[in-house]
């Protein structure tokens, strides 16, 4: 009886130790409180969430995005810039619109040259993010993009902070993530790490995750459909890291006009349904686009049946 | 010896005293001196090395007077007035500086007196280290030659061949006569040697609007202790700035090194600051971008910080719980040390431009601390790509659709996209306003007048209509089968012109 006395007592210190490092209570993993995730203070503030309006992802992220902290978001691809950049202009509106603060874009003169700057025009149009609220600052290297970043997380002032890099990198490891996760939960403020064509290293950001472009919704024209136009763009998110819930993806689009996220699911009306019958062979193929959740793992790349698969689908639509 | 290119020969520039004693001359060709001595050493002239070793040896002088000016190509002036008390007299200051030359490993000759041109004269034609005293300039020159007079070689053996062999008979002799045959220069320069006409000299560098200094009598090395002797500066510099209701917007260190070499670091501000935090923050990432290009040495044994375009600063009132508004200033002292460490091009802030071009409606522009013209409200909000590419990439299209349409497919950074959607186009025709219209010659052989102009302008016209098709763009937002948005452009129009149009991809989209 003593030895296994002993033996709970080092497993409750262990406990004890891991809910430190990952910033909650210890109790969540006892199980008895199974569904309520209590979050200590100073790891992540309880309350300060932005709710980006997409119910199952907010959920599946425990209420929201959390409004401090360092959020790791990857674009696999340096196509996906432009997805993931869309994407986090979008978590950043939800931001932007409580207070009057700028936002700062940390970027690699590198990053910028290949994935596009920053249009301030299509950030306006897209996201009613006002251009003179926006701030760019560009560094040769990442050392000292992370030194710029550092020290906006620390001053009051910014809405929110922008980290953009480019490939692997072994600066970017978990004591600078730390540092730089640690800088913004206590300035209160969030910090973005956007990160083109890295491999997915330890960081210490509470959530991971990997954007990429899926094919946009529609326009409606008169409250139908138009076909083969594109409407509101659409990002199939993947949460790879997530403390409290097992991973996920979703497919978010944004509407433009609203501000807001809206899931795109199989029975949502926000799925691309052929315009007319007797058009669908015209249409062919890329304007018809069939969009379902389906477990992790077993969708495709995109997310979305190409072309020549589409007769196969049609009938779920 | 050195030797200096001159009319095709070379001459002796300069030597040393044991070429002197050789009977060698400066001006001597170095064939002739060659014959007579074989043995000496010959080096070429380096005159911007020359130079620059006397805007070196200028730099250091800095710490006895910011009025520093360079005199030719061997002499350096100095203006004193109201520095010497701090060295302890003239003559002590004299000396000193002489000392410090020869330490360093210069022969210097120096001269002091109330006027520039006597001072010329002193250090050139007394011994070394003479000072004059107000009012003895007469007596002084009187029996020097007219070299000491800052003449033309030419005047001289004009006014030698009449007789006049030192400054005494001039002073005495009539004026105008004078004026008449040698110019106003002769006369002035005596006047200014005198101190009858007022001559100042120009100094080098402008001058700071208020400066502090340290001297140390142990040297400092480190960059610690030089930002610790910084905030100690930086604080009597708010003092001061604080008594003229002002703030600086640009900051130089100076750290002069014992061995003589002056390092100058300067840093800028949006806004004129005078609180001594900000300033050694700005400092201190200047230096800390410096790294290890600021060589200590064996130390620096005078550090001073100058302040420069000062501005009106008013102290902005704070509420009751201590928290003025400086939400704004905040970012742009942030700018500032990101801009002290990685230069100025590392924060941009966009402007958007009055124009339908896309790279020209919003161009990213040096952050200058957010306060510049209000930009104007944009009631057309088109729908643009989030990205832009620096310059728009070329991209293969090997089939349209129709040939106004968009692509098939492109080939774009080595890989093929599938079109699966497209939206446009949207046609983009370039501003014409802007350029210049094409010359177009009128045919010679046409012999009515009218009928001349007409045509001209006929083909004048049907030049700018091609130029403009040349121009033109028509956008296409496509999607491609994997879901990435693009904003691409066809250059030029179809059946136009000769050549093909060309594709171009200028960003992508969320």
């Amino acid at each position: 009886m003593a030895s296994s006395a002993v033996a709970r007592e080092t497993i409750v210190s262990l406990r004890h130790q891991i809910a430190k490092i990952e910033g909650r209570l210890a109790e969540t993993f006892d199980g008895e409180h199974g569904d309520v995730h209590l979050r200590r203070q100073d790891g992540l503030p309880q309350g300060d969430f932005l709710a980006t309006g997409a119910e199952r992802f907010d959920a599946a992220l425990g209420g929201g995005l959390p409004g401090a902290g360092l959020t790791e978001i990857h674009a696999t691809g340096m196509r996906d810039a432009g997805a993931a950049a869309g994407f986090v202009m979008g978590l950043v509106h939800l931001l932007v619109e409580r207070t009057s603060s700028p936002l700062l874009w940390v970027g690699l003169s590198e990053s910028f040259r290949e994935a596009g700057y920053p249009y301030p025009p299509g950030i306006r149009f897209l996201h009613g993010i006002d251009p003179s609220r926006l701030l760019i600052a560009q560094a040769q290297k990442l050392n000292d993009a992370l030194w710029i970043a550092e020290q906006a997380a620390s001053i009051d002032g910014f809405a929110a902070i922008l980290l953009e890099t480019r490939g692997p990198s072994a600066h970017l490891d978990l004591t600078a993530t730390r540092r730089l996760h640690r800088r913004a939960l206590d300035a209160g403020r969030p910090l973005f790490l956007l990160r083109q064509m890295a491999v997915c290293e330890p960081t210490a950001a509470p959530f991971r995750m990997v954007i990429t472009s899926a094919p946009a919704g529609t326009r409606y024209l008169l409250g139908k459909p138009l076909a083969r136009s594109i409407g509101p763009p659409a990002f199939l998110v993947r949460i790879t890291k997530n403390r409290i819930n097992p991973p996920s993806e979703f497919i978010l689009e944004w509407n433009a006009h609203a501000h807001a996220f809206h899931e795109r699911t199989a029975a949502d009306p926000v799925v691309v349904v052929p315009a007319s019958q007797h058009r669908a062979t015209a249409a062919a193929a890329p304007g018809t686009i069939l969009a379902f959740s389906s477990p992790a793992g077993s969708t495709p790349a995109g997310g979305q049946p190409s072309g020549e698969q589409h007769p196969a689908h049609r009938g779920h639509g | 010896m050195v030797s200096r290119q001159e009319n095709n020969t070379q001459r002796i520039a300069a030597m040393d005293e044991e070429a002197a004693r050789l009977r060698l001359k400066p001006g001597m060709g170095i064939a002739d001196a060659r014959a007579m001595h074989p043995g000496i050493e010959v080096i070429a002239e380096d005159a911007e090395a020359d130079r620059r070793l006397l805007e070196a040896l200028a730099d250091w002088c800095d710490r006895y007077t910011p009025l520093v000016a360079l005199d030719g190509v061997e002499g350096l002036f100095l203006d004193v007035t109201g520095c010497v008390h701090l060295f302890g007299g003239e003559k002590a200051m004299l000396a000193g500086m002489l000392e410090r030359f020869s330490e360093q490993g210069f022969r210097v000759r120096a001269g002091l007196a109330s006027t520039p041109g006597a001072a010329w004269a002193a250090a050139r034609f007394s011994a070394t280290g003479t000072i004059l005293q107000e009012g003895d300039e007469r007596s002084f020159l009187e029996n020097l030659p007219l070299a000491a007079l800052r003449i033309e070689a030419r005047t001289i053996s004009g006014l030698e061949s009449v007789g006049l062999r030192a400054i005494g008979m001039i002073l005495t002799a009539p004026r105008a006569p004078l004026a008449r045959r040698f110019g106003s220069l002769l006369l002035l320069r005596l006047d200014q040697a005198l101190g009858e006409i007022e001559e100042s000299i120009s100094p080098r560098l402008p001058v700071a609007a208020l400066s502090v200094e340290r001297h140390l009598a142990e040297p400092i090395g480190l960059v610690e202790d030089i930002e610790r002797l910084l905030l100690l500066l930086s604080g009597s510099l708010r003092r001061d700035l604080e008594r003229r209701g002002e703030g600086a917007r640009v900051f130089e260190l100076l750290l002069f090194r014992v061995d003589g070499a002056v390092s100058r670091i300067s840093v800028g501000s949006s806004l004129p600051l005078r609180e001594a935090g900000p300033v050694g923050r700005l400092f201190h990432e200047r230096l800390a971008a410096l790294g290890t290009t600021l060589e200590p040495g064996y130390g620096f044994d005078l550090v001073r910080l100058s302040a420069f375009e000062t501005a009106r600063l008013d102290m902005p009132q704070a509420d009751l719980a201590g928290a003025g508004s400086t939400q704004g200033e905040d970012i742009v002292l942030f700018a500032d040390r990101v801009r002290a460490r990685l230069g100025t091009a590392s924060v941009l802030q966009p402007h958007l431009a009055q124009s339908h071009v896309p790279e020209r409606a919003s161009l990213l522009v040096l952050f200058d601390g957010g306060a510049g013209p209000r930009q104007p409200p944009t009631v057309h909000n088109p729908e643009r790509p989030l990205r832009l590419f620096a310059r728009p990439e070329p991209i293969e299209v090997p089939l349209t659709e129709v040939p106004e349409g968009p692509p098939r497919n492109f080939r774009w950074r080595r890989s093929v996209h599938r079109v699966a959607r497209a939206e446009g186009p949207e046609r983009i025709s370039p501003e014409w306003w802007l350029t210049s219209v094409p010359d177009v010659e009128a045919d010679e052989t046409e012999m009515d007048k009218d009928e001349r102009e007409a045509k001209r302008e006929a083909a004048q016209k049907e030049a700018v209509a091609i130029e403009t098709a040349r121009m033109t763009r028509d956008y296409f937002r496509v999607e491609d089968s994997e879901g990435h948005r693009f904003w691409l452009y066809r250059e030029g129009l179809y059946g136009r012109q000769e050549v093909v149009p060309r594709w171009y991809l200028q960003g992508v989209s969320a």
